[in-house]
């Protein structure tokens, strides 16, 4: 708000009518405040403050210094994870965008009802759990049982160890991760296009515009801002993805889908000092920061102008 | 903040975690529900983790539990029981938070556990008699340094052979013959495969990352006569050329498609073979329990023999030998409780422990002498061929499981599955586990370990 000289009064009145307010925001954060500060600010500064010792939960923990980041950073298997991440946000996150734009443009396109029926349908894998999506696909990808071998064979084509080939077997794990996003991804896309005013398109129309060139001179344009906050949530729940490949493959064959929070999880489990883990799992945060910041400096999201 | 962090680490969120549970179940022990306090009543409460086993052997551990809580009134043992895959992660964290159970089954070696302080001496708090029959082998995997740290409840070879009787008949081999070396397996597979059918294998061997890592221990020092690993832990020792040949014999089995591209089961599970859908397996002697438990019709034609090795030689270094031992958590609070409850359950009457060895068929060896009399004087071993074959024909020719860290079996584990699935020539894959564990002795700082360790 602008404060200009107001003259006393103007400003002890408009106190008076803020303050209520003021009082009612407070009350309303306090709750999500607490449970951040409890679950998440508090064990986060814990977390970093024992990165810096070898943390043993039987005798005196000792203090190590950066040991455990250069322990991290100079080992080439967490170096791996973190580039399979990437790599495994090459493999969805295009795929999850063009195809919820192309189901968007399809669902804003036809009438209500028929728009309704789509956007339930592409909604429904949101609400299932990955854990029972793992257990589904992994099913299908049986080496000697599975639907998907099973069609392979009654097309005279040989079974594939979908999860067992280590040149497979990310990919395998790719697919329900596309499935499982899509949802939400094309529900905001499509609200992001019924927000676009009707008088570009129908401005663009009397100038005889295509359906490629109102996409790419008006749809895509308005959408950044929502393309932005797509690209950077999905990248990163794409490359924390964990669910999928501990219930299907554990990590392997080979670590080729030891994804980085998998990695993390894997070490920590057999881990006697947990320290590792930790810096470990801080080093990605960094990453992810890293990243994001890159994101948002690339595409700098700014306001649109009507 | 990432997930892993916030959700995994950190004493504070597993305290209050703690706290949640607590609340949630309106009971004032950890874990506990109200109607299993209602059950302690005043008693001092001893919390036992235990991991699901074969289905014979998680009805012994109810059973001990519960003929333990109705054989006296000051101690009350509350039994949780933790699913495999989800025991580490949870263990860490109740450690983390000061919550682990007062006692436990590990397997594998204590070293690393004695090392970090993690479990109680055994010595002043059972009676000495309480040793006196543990077999040698069962003492040397529960005592660190001459200390008593776990006692003992079972040995098992990691590995064994079972064939089907039918299919080899079919196939025209000698159903009583199985292979004894890696050439006659080959053999034996040329000669099976055209008698199987779509989806059917001639073996299943061990073949994930993890499996290969513990499962090969003992293939490694088979073929090669030592470890991937000097005696003192100062140098790797994984770039032998005859690594390359344990590489090349999975490769062959990868390859020739005698074993499934992809693992049809979990790693310790011998169902592939009860469905039918492999002539052979290499398993753990526990496969004979959960074939007779949960496939009974296949165990007419079921054939027991040590496992192949590389040049047929069956009396030298056939196989590690699992175990399991029961510890006490080092932060404890009623340690002779606890201590009073493993007394009762494995170092008491022999008749406590008989129902465990006779239900899980024979497949397993005692820890103790007077429980193997007992066991081999039961009628039930007549009708267990395979019983005689574990016991004789392979737990003579075992080898302790290694003392090194697990990272260096995974390293090894990984190369050979490299080599098999991937398009790495075993010499660089081997080179790579070469370097992995250089690191691994660098970072933990193995020759002063192996040091403190003693002979």
């Amino acid at each position: 708000m602008a404060r200009g000289r107001t003259p006393t009064y103007q400003v002890a009145n408009s106190n008076k009518k803020r303050y209520p307010d003021n009082v009612m925001a407070y009350v309303m954060i306090a709750p999500i405040v607490i449970m951040l500060g409890i679950f998440v600010i508090y064990p986060a500064i814990q977390a970093t403050v024992l990165s810096f010792y070898d943390w043993s939960f039987y005798e005196e923990s000792e203090f190590v210094g950066v040991k455990n980041f250069t322990d991290v950073l100079t080992d080439p298997k967490f170096r791996a994870s973190i580039l399979l991440g990437l790599q495994f946000v090459a493999m969805t996150l295009p795929i999850q965008l063009i195809g919820a734009f192309l189901f968007a443009s399809l669902a804003t396109a036809v009438n209500r009802r028929f728009a309704d029926v789509l956007k339930v349908s592409i909604y429904i894998p949101t609400i299932i759990s990955g854990v029972i999506t793992s257990v589904i696909f992994t099913i299908i990808y049986d080496y000697s049982g599975g639907i998907l071998n099973a069609v392979l064979g009654s097309l005279d084509l040989p079974g594939q160890a979908w999860l067992g080939d280590p040149k497979l077997a990310l990919a395998a794990i790719a697919a329900p991760a596309v499935w499982l996003g899509m949802g939400l991804t094309c529900l905001i896309m499509i609200a992001g296009m019924l927000d676009i005013p009707a008088s570009f398109y129908e401005s663009a129309d009397v100038e005889g515009a295509n359906w490629w060139q109102k996409t790419i001179y008006i749809t895509i344009p308005q959408l950044k801002n929502v393309l932005l906050y797509l690209i950077i949530t999905g990248f990163v729940a794409s490359i924390q993805q964990f669910e999928l490949p501990l219930i299907m493959t554990s990590g392997g064959p080979m670590s080729s889908t030891e994804l980085p929070n998998l990695f993390i999880f894997n070490h920590f489990r057999g881990d006697p000092y947990v320290g590792y883990s930790i810096a470990a799992a801080l080093l990605l945060f960094v990453v992810l920061g890293s990243v994001s910041a890159l994101i948002f400096r690339v595409l700098n999201s700014e306001k649109l102008v009507d | 903040m990432t997930t892993t962090t916030r959700r995994r680490l950190g004493a504070g969120t597993a305290l209050l975690a703690s706290v949640a549970l607590l609340a949630a179940c309106g009971s004032g022990t950890p874990g506990q529900s109200a109607d299993e306090d209602a059950e302690a009543g005043d008693r001092e409460v001893v919390e036992f983790w235990h991991h699901t086993f074969t289905t014979p052997e998680n009805e012994w551990y109810e059973q001990v539990v519960e003929d333990f809580n109705a054989s006296q009134d000051e101690i009350f043992v509350n039994s949780t029981v933790v699913p495999g895959d989800a025991w580490d992660e949870k263990m860490t964290a109740a450690q983390a938070a000061g919550t682990a159970p007062d006692v436990y089954p590990v397997p594998g070696r204590l070293n690393d556990g004695v090392r970090l302080g993690s479990y109680l001496a055994l010595d002043d708090l059972m009676p000495a008699e309480a040793f006196e029959q543990v077999t040698d082998s069962a003492a040397e995997i529960s005592q660190v340094d001459g200390t008593w740290y776990g006692y003992p409840l079972l040995l098992e070879p990691q590995r064994v052979l079972y064939w089907n009787k039918d299919i080899f008949a079919e196939a025209g081999l000698d159903p009583e013959t199985p292979p004894t070396s890696w050439d006659e397996l080959y053999e034996a597979c040329e000669q099976i495969q055209p008698v199987l059918s779509d989806g059917q294998f001639c073996i299943e061997t061990f073949s994930d990352q993890d499996t290969l890592a513990w499962s090969t221990v003992a293939e490694q020092m088979h073929v090669a006569g030592h470890l991937p690993i000097s005696e003192d832990w100062t140098t790797a020792e994984a770039t032998d050329p005859a690594y390359e040949e344990l590489i090349e014999h999975y490769t062959t089995l990868y390859d020739e498609g005698y074993i499934p591209r992809q693992s049809l089961a979990a790693g310790n599970s011998a169902a592939p073979f009860g469905e039918g859908e492999v002539a052979m397996i290499t398993q753990g002697s526990w496969g004979m329990s959960e074939l007779v438990a949960d496939y009974p019709e296949v165990v007419e034609s079921t054939g027991v023999a040590p496992t192949v090795t590389s040049d047929g030689n069956q009396t030298e270094t056939l196989t590690t030998v699992g175990n399991f031992k029961w510890v006490i958590d080092a932060n404890t609070e009623n340690a002779e409780a606890t201590a009073a409850f493993i007394e009762f359950a494995l170092a008491g009457d022999t008749d406590v422990l008989l129902p465990f060895f006779v239900n899980t068929q024979f497949t397993k060896a005692p820890a103790r002498e007077d429980v193997a009399e007992a066991v081999n004087a039961d009628p039930g071993a007549a009708e267990a061929p395979w019983a005689q074959v574990i016991t004789e024909d392979v737990v003579p020719y075992t080898i302790g499981e290694p003392l090194y860290p697990w990272d260096v079996n995974v390293a090894m584990g990984l190369a050979i599955q490299q080599s098999m699935m991937g398009d790495v020539a075993p010499a660089d894959a081997l080179a790579e586990a070469n370097a992995t564990i250089e690191q691994i002795i660098e970072r933990e700082d193995l020759p002063t370990n192996r040091e403190e360790l003693g002979d």
